[in-house]
């Protein structure tokens, strides 16, 4: 890949998603634009970008980016925050909800496993309040293609076997002719998923009690990972908690967020926790 | 250190599935079917079971039977892994005592996904 290819489609990935490559990630690049390339017919990714260059056209510049976007996750992934939310930040909620009504919003699901967990972990829950409640989960990613393997819930022989225990998947899933297995009827119901860019208002998806975005700011440039993280706490709901990936760095975002005083692994913006410091 | 137990009748399985366990810390002890393996149980009981359904002599489900009304055969955490990837094979399996399943073909990833959902990692 030629010097001018990489940083023309680094710029697009930045303007789009708001994602940051050095050079030494363009493997990833080749790894991640393959298909498209195989699909377009494409010599390379410098065919690629000339074809970008030559041709503009928003949605394939859309789709070329969404495609640059990590994917790799598996099922219970990162499971000490998913039991922080579990068993703290939504019971927290719950206590305050009138109605209890709860939403959850997990960022950049990619292929959807996150969501899915999350999903699978509340059903498992029949007997406390926090499994009677009414529990939303709206799942989102910038990719289509990954939201389409999310929606249809439908997962290969590796992916179901990686952080899913044999008696998780045949309790939550369907095997299929073709050895794919498939999320059942009743589970489907709990999840719905959206196309989503956090470089974009997501006013459209409603107000949340938590948010989860692991791993995705991380690898954001720092002017867009603040972007989005404007995008996140704009619907966050008073009160309620973000959570992002555990080993994630996100020393350049920390004037936006800070650590929650009340709930352990979770983030709030800063300007809340300020007033509400203020207040007490 | 923890042992496995390899029970399969593919040398090569058992050597692959064999460099992986070892990677996550254990000693490996292998066996070619389930005769041998329950011999060597008798003699020492390993921490875990990596185990084969079809096998000559006894197969994977009969010596995970024989295993558990062994003194001390309830000890072992047993993980199949086989090419019998049904729903039925499934639930016979751990309706007769198996902890987790492997359906193959596996990867180090999958084995340990599966030892870490047992708590052997």
């Amino acid at each position: 890949m030629q010097d001018t290819t990489f940083n023309e489609l680094a710029d697009l990935a930045l303007r789009r998603t708001g994602q940051a490559f050095e050079r030494s990630k363009a493997y990833l690049m080749e790894a991640r634009l393959a298909t498209i390339c195989r699909r377009e017919s494409f010599a390379g990714l410098d065919d690629l970008a000339h074809c970008l260059k030559q041709r503009p056209n928003p949605r394939f510049e859309q789709e070329v980016a969404a495609a640059l976007t990590g994917k790799a996750t598996h099922f219970f992934k990162e499971r000490d925050t998913l039991e922080q939310v579990i068993a703290h930040a939504l019971p927290a909620r719950l206590k305050q909800s009138t109605n209890g009504r709860l939403r959850v919003w997990c960022a950049g699901v990619a292929t959807g496993q996150e969501a899915w967990s999350l999903a699978i972990r509340l059903s498992e829950l029949a007997d406390q309040p926090l499994g009677k409640a009414h529990v939303e989960i709206v799942a989102t990613d910038v990719s289509l293609p990954a939201l389409q393997i999310a929606q249809s819930g439908t997962y290969g022989h590796y992916a179901v076997q990686t952080g899913l225990s044999i008696t998780r998947l045949m309790t939550h899933f369907d095997r299929q002719d073709t050895g794919d297995w498939i999320i059942k009827p009743d589970m489907r119901e709990t999840v719905s998923f959206k196309r989503q860019n956090l470089m974009e208002n997501a006013n459209m998806l409603g107000q949340f009690d938590v948010i989860l975005c692991r791993n995705v700011l991380s690898k954001m440039a720092p002017v867009m990972a603040k972007q989005a993280v404007e995008t996140l706490a704009g619907q966050l709901l008073p009160g309620g908690f973000i959570f992002l990936g555990q080993e994630e760095d996100i020393h350049p975002i920390q004037p936006t967020l800070k650590p929650s005083r009340d709930m352990r692994g979770a983030w709030v913006p800063v300007e809340r926790d300020e007033s509400a410091e203020a207040a007490a | 250190m923890k042992n496995c137990l390899i029970v399969d009748d593919s040398r090569v399985v058992r050597t692959v599935a064999g460099r992986i366990v070892q990677d996550l810390n254990f000693t490996v002890s292998e066996a070619g079917d389930g005769a041998q393996a329950l011999q060597h149980c008798r003699e020492a009981m390993p921490d875990a079971i990596l185990l084969d359904w079809n096998m000559p002599v006894m197969n994977g489900i009969d010596f995970l039977r024989a295993l558990r009304r062994e003194t001390g055969g309830d000890k072992p955490v047993v993980v199949f892994c086989t090419n019998e990837n049904d729903a039925e094979h499934i639930t016979e399996a751990m309706r007769s005592g198996a902890n987790e399943y492997i359906m193959k073909p596996f990867d180090a990833d999958i084995v340990y996904s599966k030892f870490l959902e047992t708590g052997l990692v």
